[in-house]
Order: C-alpha cells, then structure tokens, then sequence
C-alpha cells in the first residue's frame, strides 16, 4: 500500500499547484480492497476459491468534461493506457483550461471504432504497448491475466483479453459517473465485477472478439463509480 | 520593413523543412479506380519507402534473425514463394496457408486470407509475430532497430525522428507494400491500345469476361470479396476461412478472391496452394466443384469450358504477367543500404 500512498501523495502535490489541469486518479480495487501497484495479490471471490492478480491494464480514451448536462471540455487524442505496474499511469492529467467547473465525467473503456481502423498509431497506441492484437486487427481494451484455484489450465492462469470493435462483437464502453471536481476527480474501478457470476472453471480464457468479451465488458464497465 | 527582411527568410527555411522529404509520387494507372488508400491525408515520401524496402528484406523481423518478408514474397515471382503450397517460417516451420501475392495493395481494404487486417500498415504485425512465422515480437523487433547502426539513421530521414517506435517501423513497411503496383501487362497495353492480343488471347479475354471476371473484376483482377470457390476443405488443416474472423456463419469456406495478375509466376494456387498448375485450376472450376451453403452465386451453375477453351483461357491469363513489375530494381534487394551500412 505503500505505494498508492504515494500516488495519492503526488496527486494531492498536483492539485495543489505544480501542474495546471484538472487531474483524474483512477483506482484499481477488488470488492473494497485497493489492489496495489505491481500486482500479485491475491483476493477472496468465496470462501473457498481465490483469484491472484497479475496483469491489470486497459484504455480510458475519449475523456469528456460536463456541467449540466453539456459537454464543457473534450480532451484531443484522448487515449490512456493504464497499467498496474506503472503507477503512474493511473494519473491520467488533463490540459484543461483554467477556470471550469465540471459536475460529470464522460469516457470510453477502450478503444472507439474508428480508432481501431486507422492503422498504425503512436503513444499509448503503439502496437509495441502489448495491447494489439497481431493476428486480427484490433485493440485489446482490458487485459487482465492471473490465476485462480478455480482454473484447471496449466499454472491455473486465466487470460482476459477483451477487445472487439465490429458489431456484433463491438466491446468499448462508455462511462459517465457525476462526481465533484476538486481540480479534478478521483475514481475507483472495481475489477471484481467481472468475477460477478462468472465460472472460471469454465471460462477462463478469452483471447479474441467474441459474444462473451461483449458480456464481461458489460459486466465491467459497471465497475466504475466516484469515490465521493 | 526590417521584420520583413527577416520573415522572408525564416518562411523560405520553414517551407524548406517542411519539403525535404522527397516525396514519391504514386501514379493511379489510366483507367484504374481511386486506390483505398489515401495518399493525400498519408503521402509516400522516398525516405520512407527506401525505409521500408531494408525492412523488407531484413531477416531482422524474425527472432532469430533467419526470416524476412522476402523469404515468402520474393519479387520475382510477383511476391510470392513459389513451389511451397504453404508458408515456410522460422526453424523450417509450416504455415496453413499460402503466402499470397504482393501487388496493387493501395486498392485493398481487407488483407490476408480471411481479411483478418484491417489496414496495411498493421498488415506485418501478423507474419512478425505468428510462431511458424518470424516468431517475434514487435516491441523486441522495435529495440533491434534501435541497437543497430544502420536504422536509427534511417528512420531519422524517414520520420525526422531516430527514436524507433512500432508505429514508424510498420507505416514504413506499409509505404514500401504500397509501391508495388503492378499495371504494365501485356494486358494493359492492349486496354490502353499499345498492341493487340492474338486471335487465341482475344477468344481467352471474352472466354474470362464470361466466366471469370465478375469474381476476378478487372482491371485488378479481384473484386477484393470474400468467396467460397467450391474447394472441398482439406481435411489436414480444416481450415474455415474467413468466418474464423467474423464468427458469422454466412463466411463459412471464405477466401479473399486473390488477384489474377502475374499468375504465370505465382504458382501454386489457392489458399493452400494446392493446384501446380492453372490447368488444375479451370479443371477445378469445371468439374471439382463441391457445393455448399456459402458458395460463390457464380459457381452455383456448373462453369463449362472445352479443352480447347481452358488453352485458350490460359493463353489469356499468361497476358498478366508483367516484366516490368518482376524486374523492377526499385522492389529489389536493397543492396546500397546494406552495403552502406555494412562499410559504417
């Protein structure tokens, strides 16, 4: 935990002054546990079966500001790649004008449509980021790979890969949560909903667009809330 | 007036920034359709083409540096690899399928097979990575670049940048695929009345136009669709085709309809290179067709052609193969760059 200490402590510097911009922290937890940078922890899903976190990273893109209902900021290029084992990147700083007030929080988990069509693309997109698929075109919006008792694969792992930009297999999501803008907001992302009614005995394995990436990206996306 | 003096020149010196990289002007051949590519929000510059050429032909991409992108697509057989049915990789390796022709790729949406790409410039992160095929990763491929003498250069040229990224390593290989356009053709000199056909290619043209062309649609010789064409799956590979992308059942047996151009040359046939010679493939389309719930419409009745009409269809087809497309040194072995780099 020390190190989400630190992040909170960096983010608490920002507001109060190094950067301009409104800043969001996203949180990653399980249940009501905050799951740590670096990931390999462990979390109870029943009393009996546990599930082991590995690998945590995902696309927040085309973040959008509001204030009643209006759209007052749009960031460009908006693409973020968020990894458990580069804290910093759940920092997600916006160049945001001085002097606005934003009362709601609009964006995508994963990557849109369009974006997923336009060939080769830089920064947090570059297909060296680990999250493009090679075989099919396209973006991986939420990896998640880890193990679990529950798992009768080699090692117990299980891989989440959930992507898919084509209808009927169409997997982004988007996300607006009200929250209260203290120079920006803070939000926490419940992965834990994915395990919701979920049988890793089962399915522990997806690793292309299909009908149930689409289910547990719905699942998902429910995850997020305010922390307020 | 003295400011003046001073933003003339400083406007010249940014206009010049801004053009020297030289650009490659890519000509749409008389007669073809707007390519899918669009060349004015991306245009080619010759830095990046000469880029992707050494990329091309740099067994570099592969993990243990044995395999390029022209171990399979060699230019002289129009990009193809010839005498293999399936794709030879890493370690002796075989693919499932077989590699397709390069050539007029500016006019495809969809590539590979079972159109599993959706653009080119992220069209060799496949082959990069597919474990029977070069067997490595694009992240590792983008660090080897970066430790090598030769590249940061070059990408600085091409992108104004020596810091390599996926990104500038794919959009250049992309712009060298896209330079391959083959339109020089017996074929094409006859449609832009240079010369005539024979009187036995003439009766193979309208033998084509009858039954062929509106799957093999001119002038790219594909209508760049998905189609089942009747071939009874391989019992060894299975291989489902394009419904393996889309899960949609309707794709069932699907293949990209792969362009008839340079076809002399790009031996074997179909997906899994299982005809030798096109003479295995009109008897295919007479008389092996095997019926589906996804065939072609067009193969739905039989196709019939006489033993002097498939001479004839052949004779036509051979009109395809062009010469200047298969010697063209700008598609060649970049031997001056490696050299070069060779003596640093």
């Amino acid at each position: 935990m020390n190190l989400l200490r630190t992040l909170i402590f960096l983010s608490l510097l920002n507001v109060i002054g190094f950067a301009q911009g409104k800043k969001l922290l996203f949180y990653p937890i399980f249940n009501d546990q905050m799951i740590p940078p670096g990931g390999g922890t462990t979390y109870w899903i029943s009393k009996t079966d546990t599930v082991t976190i590995e690998t945590l990273r995902f696309y927040i893109s085309n973040v959008e500001l509001l204030s009643k209902n209006k759209v007052i900021w749009k960031e460009t290029n908006s693409y973020h790649l968020l990894d458990i084992t580069k804290p910093m990147s759940f920092l997600v700083k916006l160049k945001t004008p001085p002097g606005i007030t934003f009362t709601q929080l609009k964006f995508t988990l994963g990557i849109d449509s369009v974006t997923n069509v336009s060939g080769a693309l830089g920064g947090d997109l570059d297909p060296t980021k680990g999250m493009y698929w090679t075989w099919q075109s396209g973006y991986v919006n939420f990896k998640l790979e880890g193990k679990s008792n529950l798992c009768k694969t080699r090692n117990n792992a299980f891989q989440f890969h959930l992507g898919g930009y084509q209808s009927p297999f169409k997997a982004c999501r988007e996300v607006i949560l009200d929250v209260i803008d203290k120079e920006g907001a803070e939000i926490y992302f419940d992965i834990a909903r994915l395990f919701w009614g979920l049988d890793l005995n089962k399915q522990n394995e997806i690793m292309s667009p299909c009908k149930e990436a689409v289910e547990l990206s719905d699942k998902l996306v429910k995850g997020f809330r305010s922390t307020e | 007036m003295k400011k003046l003096l001073l933003i003339i020149p400083v406007s010249v010196l940014l206009l010049l920034a801004f053009t020297l990289q030289e650009k490659y002007s890519f000509t749409i051949p008389q007669g073809w359709p707007e390519p899918n590519t669009d060349f004015k929000k991306e245009p080619l510059s010759l830095e990046k083409v000469e880029l992707g050429r050494a990329l091309f032909y740099d067994p570099v991409l592969s993990r243990d540096s044995t395999i390029s992108c022209a171990s399979c697509h060699l230019v002289y057989t129009a990009f193809t690899h010839v005498d293999h049915d399936l794709s030879h990789g890493i370690n002796d390796k075989i693919g499932t399928r077989n590699s397709p022709a390069l050539m007029n790729l500016a006019w495809h949406k969809l590539f590979m097979w079972d159109g599993a790409v959706n653009h080119i410039d992220v069209q060799a992160l496949a082959p990069i990575s597919n474990p029977v095929e070069m067997d490595e990763k694009i992240e590792h491929v983008v660090e080897k670049l970066q430790r090598s003498k030769l590249y940061p250069r070059l990408f600085k040229k091409a992108f104004n940048d020596s810091l390599i990224t996926g990104q500038h390593t794919l959009k250049a290989i992309a712009q060298f695929m896209l330079t391959l356009v083959s339109s020089e053709s017996k074929y094409d000199s006859v449609m832009r009345k240079h010369s005539k056909f024979t009187a036995q290619e003439k009766k193979g043209y309208d033998l084509f136009k009858k039954n062929c062309s509106s799957c093999h649609t001119e002038p790219l010789f594909t209508n760049l669709q998905f189609e089942s064409n009747g071939l009874p799956q391989d019992p060894t590979l299975k291989d489902p085709g394009r419904i393996k992308v889309t899960k949609n059942p309707v794709d069932s047996l699907k293949f990209k309809v792969p362009t008839l151009r340079n076809i002399e040359f790009s031996y074997p046939y179909m997906h899994d290179g299982r005809f030798k010679r096109l003479q295995d493939v009109l008897n295919h389309y007479t008389s092996g067709i095997k019926q589906s719930q996804t065939i072609s419409k067009q193969l739905v009745n039989p196709i019939i052609l006489s033993s002097n009409d498939k001479v004839d269809l052949v004779a036509f087809l051979l009109t395809l193969t062009d010469r200047k497309f298969l010697f063209n040194k700008n598609y060649a072995y970049p031997r001056n760059i490696f050299a070069k780099a060779a003596q640093d």
